[in-house]
C-alpha cells in the first residue's frame, strides 16, 4: 500500500520525546512502530551500528569466530559461574546481537507460537520444588490477536499442524519449499508414528509487502539477509516507524542509566554516543527492550539513593530466573546427497512431545526439528562423527563424503525458572565503556537436562528410522552459553513476586516499561521470538492507551 | 542458534590463535582483509604471490608441510593448493600479530624435536611424508600442531577474502558452491519427493 513517506524524525539534543525505547531488536522494533503509529514521538537508542540489507556478508569466519556484531569479550566481557558458589571466570555466557534489528536480523527464524498450556502450566502440572515455576498473568487467548498481528505484519510462512493452538487467521504465506532434511525427517517421524509438519518461519516464501521472497542462499542463522526475505524488524517495523515522521532510530547509542527525579519517576536516560561521549535524553516514559541480559543489567546499573538495589527492583527479582531453553543437536549421515547447506535451516518440525508428561518422571516438554549446521567452517570443526580423525587423508575423505550427506535433528526444550540462575553486576570487571560487566550464574535444572536427553534419544531414533547410515547425539547436555535470554524481569500481578505487571509496566516506576525476553514467566519450548514480538504488540497497545489517557 | 556458536566457540577457544581472534577488533579485521586481498589479486593475475611478510622461506616450508598433512592433496586440492600458508602469514602479520612470537618459538621447539628424533635433519619439511605423519601422530596434543591444524582448517574453508581457500579450493573439496541463490530441488531426497516417487 503506497504510503506518504514523511521525513524521518531527527530530534534535537535535549528535546524531550514521548518515549525512549532502549533496544531496536525483536521487541524494540515492534514497540517503536506501534508507538509512533499511535501518534507519539519515539527515540530508539540502539547499542550497535546500523547495517542495511546490502551490507550483510556470507563471511562465516567473521560472523562466528569474530562475532563481529555480537557482544564480544572485547566490548562487553562477562563473568560466568556454573552455579552459586562456583569459581567465577571470564566467559561470554549470554550472547546477543548488537545492531539495529538486533537478534531479529540474525536468528534462524523459527517462529513458533506458545500454546495455551505454556501460560498456565504451573496450575496444570503442580509446583516444582526449588523453582519459581509459575503461571503467567495473561492467557493464550489474550495474546492470540497479537500473535496473528505479528505474523501478518512481519511476514511468516507456514501451515498449522495437528498440535497447534487455535488461531484467528491462517499464516499469511505458504511454507517454504521442503529440503531433503525435511523429507527424511517426515519419513523417520511417520515411521515412529509421530506427526511432522512444515516449520513456521519468519522468512517470506514469496513476495510480501514490497519484499522479495527467499532466494535460498543458505545463510540464515547468524547472518543478516541481503534479500530482506528474513522478516526482521530492520526491514519491517523499523522503516514503518520511521515513515511516520515521529520516530528516530539512533545507532551506536549505548544507554548506561535510566535517570529518575525526586518523585521516583524516570525523567530520561543517559547514553554514550559512538565517540563514548555521554548525553542525557529527556523522555516522558522509557520502554526497555534491550534483551533478557541487558534489560536487567540496565536496571541494576540505574541504582540510586532512592533505588539502592537497582531500578524497579523492590521484589529483588531483577536479573533472577534466567532461562536459556534447552537445545541439543543430533546428526545423521545418509547414502545420497541432501545438499542441505542450501536454503533455510529448518523446513520440518514436530510437536508430539510438547506437553509435559508425568510418566517420564521429570518435568519438561519440547519440539524437534530437521535442520543443518552446514556452514563450511562450522561443519569441518564439528560436523563429523565423534570418533572421526581430525587431520590427514581420512579426515579429508570424510569431509568430502559427508558434507552434502549430513543433516541434524535438533531438540528444543523447556528451562525451569531457578532463582539462582541470574544476571548480576560484576564487582570487578568493566566493559569497554567502564560499566560493570554482566555476571551470569547458570546451571540447567536436572529436569531440563533430562528433557534434552529424552528428546535427543528420540531424535536419533528418528534419524535411524529415516534410513541414516549412521546417527549420533551428544552425551553432555549441560549448557554454559545462552542465546535465548528469558525470564529476568518476569511478569506478574503481585509486586512481591514479579517485576512488571500484566501490561509490562514496572510495579515500582509508573513510567518505565520492560518488554522483551525478560518478561517471560516460563520458557516455552525453545523458540521464543514469536511470543516476544506478540507481547510487544500487545504491550504497545496498552502503553499507548495509558499515554492517551494521561495514565503514565 | 546455540549449538552453532557453541561449536565454533569451543573450536576456537583454548588455542592461542582462537583466543587472539576472539579478542581482535574490527579495524584488525579490515586490515587482514586488505592484506589478504593484495596476495589474492596477484595470484589471480597469474603473478607470483607477494613475498611472505612474517615467515621466512624455511619457516613457511615447515608450516606448509604440516598443513599439507592436515589436508593432503589427492585428486582434489589440499592445503598447499588452497594457499593456506598465505592465510597463516597474513594472520600473523595482522590480527594475530601478538601470536607471532609464541608461534615462531613453538615452531623452533617443534623442529628441535625433529632434530632429536631424526639425526641429520633439522626441519620438519626435510622429513619424508611417512616420517612426518609418524611425528604428527605423536604430536597431536602439541600446542604448535594444534595451532597449525586450526589455521589450516580456517585457511582452507573460510572465505577466500582471508587469504586462503584459493579460488574456492576448500569448498570444492566439500562440494559447497558459493552461489548463494538456489531454487528447489536442493538435494536428491527432495527431488524424489517433488517427482512424487
Amino acid at each position: 500500500m503506497p504510503q506518504q513517506r514523511r521525513r524521518i524524525a531527527r530530534f534535537r539534543a535535549g528535546q524531550t520525546v514521548d518515549f525512549v525505547v532502549v533496544g531496536s531488536g525483536a521487541s524494540g522494533g515492534v514497540m517503536a512502530k506501534e508507538l509512533a503509529t499511535a501518534g507519539f514521538t519515539v527515540l530508539v537508542l540502539e547499542q550497535g551500528p546500523r547495517l542495511e540489507a546490502h551490507e550483510f556478508e556470507h563471511d562465516e569466519f567473521k560472523a562466528f569466530d569474530r562475532g563481529y556484531l555480537n557482544n564480544t569479550a572485547a566490548l562487553q566481557p562477562q563473568v560466568y559461574l556454573q552455579g552459586p558458589g562456583a569459581r567465577p571466570r571470564r566467559h561470554q555466557a549470554t550472547v546477543y546481537h548488537r545492531l539495529v534489528g538486533g537478534g531479529s536480523v540474525m536468528f534462524t527464524s523459527n517462529y513458533w507460537r506458545f500454546k495455551e498450556l505454556d501460560f498456565n502450566e504451573r496450575s496444570r502440572h503442580g509446583s516444582i520444588g526449588g523453582t519459581g515455576f509459575a503461571d503467567w498473568p495473561i492467557t493464550y487467548a489474550e495474546l492470540e490477536p497479537y500473535y496473528t498481528k505479528a505474523e501478518w505484519e512481519l511476514g511468516v510462512s507456514g501451515v498449522p499442524g495437528p498440535f497447534d493452538p487455535p488461531r484467528s487467521r491462517p499464516y499469511p504465506l505458504p511454507p517454504l519449499p521442503v529440503k531433503s532434511s525435511g523429507v527424511l525427517f517426515e519419513r523417520g517421524a511417520r515411521a515412529l508414528g509421530l506427526h511432522p509438519q512444515p516449520a513456521p518461519m519468519a522468512i517470506i516464501s514469496g513476495p510480501y509487502r514490497g519484499r522479495p521472497g527467499c532466494q535460498h542462499c543458505g545463510y540464515c542463522a547468524g547472518f543478516g539477509c541481503e534479500h530482506r526475505a528474513k522478516s526482521s524488524t530492520l526491514v519491517t517495523t523499523i522503516p514503518a516507524a520511521e515513515a511516520t515522521g515521529r520516530c528516530e532510530v539512533r545507532p551506536n547509542s549505548y544507554v548506561r542509566a535510566i535517570e529518575t527525579d525526586e518523585r521516583g519517576r524516570a525523567r530520561g536516560v543517559t547514553y554514550f554516543d559512538a565517540a563514548k561521549a555521554e548525553h542525557f535524553q529527556p523522555a516522558r516514559a522509557v520502554v526497555v527492550c534491550a534483551n533478557g541480559c541487558e534489560t536487567p543489567r540496565l536496571l541494576l546499573l540505574s541504582r540510586s539513593s532512592r533505588f539502592p538495589d537497582g531500578l524497579a527492583n523492590s521484589s529483588g527479582l531483577v536479573g533472577k530466573y534466567l532461562m536459556f531453553n534447552g537445545n541439543a543437536s543430533t546428526t545423521g549421515v545418509f547414502e545420497r546427497q541432501l545438499n542441505d547447506w542450501k536454503s533455510v535451516m529448518v523446513t520440518r518440525m514436530l510437536w508430539d512431545f510438547y506437553d509435559a508428561d508425568p510418566a517420564r518422571g521429570f518435568y519438561g516438554g519440547g519440539g524437534i526439528d530437521a535442520r543443518y549446521w552446514g556452514y563450511p567452517l562450522l561443519f569441518v570443526q564439528g560436523g563429523l562423527p565423534p570418533d572421526a580423525p581430525t587431520w590427514g587423508a581420512e579426515f579429508k575423505r570424510l569431509l568430502r563424503h559427508n558434507y552434502s550427506r549430513t543433516m541434524n535433528v535438533d531438540v528444543h526444550t523447556t528451562s525451569l525458572a531457578v532463582e539462582t540462575n541470574r544476571v548480576e553486576l560484576d564487582p570487578v570487571v568493566r566493559d569497554d565503556w567502564g560499566l560493570a560487566a554482566a555476571r551470569i550464574t547458570y546451571s540447567d535444572h536436572p529436569d531440563d537436562v533430562a528433557m534434552m536427553r529424552f528428546l535427543a534419544v528420540k531424535a536419533v531414533e528418528l534419524l535411524n528410522a529415516a534410513g541414516a547410515r549412521r546417527a549420533w547425539r551428544p552425551d553432555n547436555f549441560e549448557q554454559q552459553v545462552g542465546f535465548h535470554l528469558l525470564g529476568t524481569c518476569r511478569m506478574g500481578n503481585d509486586p512481591r513476586t514479579s517485576v512488571v505487571d500484566r501490561f509490562h509496566r514496572t510495579h515500582d516506576v509508573r513510567n518505565v516499561f520492560l518488554c522483551d525476553g525478560s518478561s517471560l514467566v516460563t520458557s516455552g519450548r525453545g523458540q521464543p521470538t514469536c511470543t516476544i514480538q506478540a507481547l510487544a504488540y500487545r504491550a504497545a497497545e496498552h502503553i499507548a492507551r495509558f499515554a492517551r489517557r494521561g495514565e503514565i | 542458534m546455540s549449538d552453532l556458536s557453541r561449536r565454533a566457540f569451543l573450536a576456537a577457544a583454548g588455542t592461542g590463535i582462537g583466543a587472539a581472534w576472539l579478542a581482535a577488533r574490527p579495524e584488525d579485521v579490515a586490515g587482514a582483509h586488505a592484506h589478504a586481498d593484495a596476495a589474492r589479486r596477484a595470484s589471480e593475475r597469474g603473478e607470483a604471490p607477494p613475498p611472505l611478510e612474517v615467515l621466512t622461506p624455511e619457516q613457511a616450508a615447515d608450516v606448509e608441510a604440516v598443513a599439507a598433512q592436515v589436508i593432503p592433496t589427492d585428486d582434489l586440492p589440499g592445503a598447499r593448493e588452497a594457499h593456506v600458508i598465505h592465510y597463516v602469514d597474513s594472520s600473523l602479520a595482522t590480527w594475530a600479530a601478538d601470536q607471532r612470537q609464541p608461534f615462531l618459538e613453538s615452531l623452533d621447539r617443534f623442529n628441535a624435536t625433529v632434530a632429536r628424533r631424526h639425526p641429520g635433519r633439522s626441519r620438519f619439511a626435510e622429513l619424508t611424508s611417512e616420517q612426518q605423519v609418524r611425528l604428527l601422530r605423536a604430536s597431536e596434543r602439541d600446542w604448535f600442531f594444534r595451532q597449525v591444524r586450526t589455521m589450516t582448517v580456517i585457511g582452507m574453508f573460510a572465505n577466500p577474502s582471508w587469504g586462503g581457500n584459493f579460488e574456492g579450493a576448500g569448498w570444492r573439496v566439500l562440494g559447497f558452491e558459493p552461489r548463494y541463490v538456489w531454487q528447489p530441488p536442493f538435494g536428491e531426497y527432495d527431488a524424489d519427493a517433488q517427482r512424487g516417487s
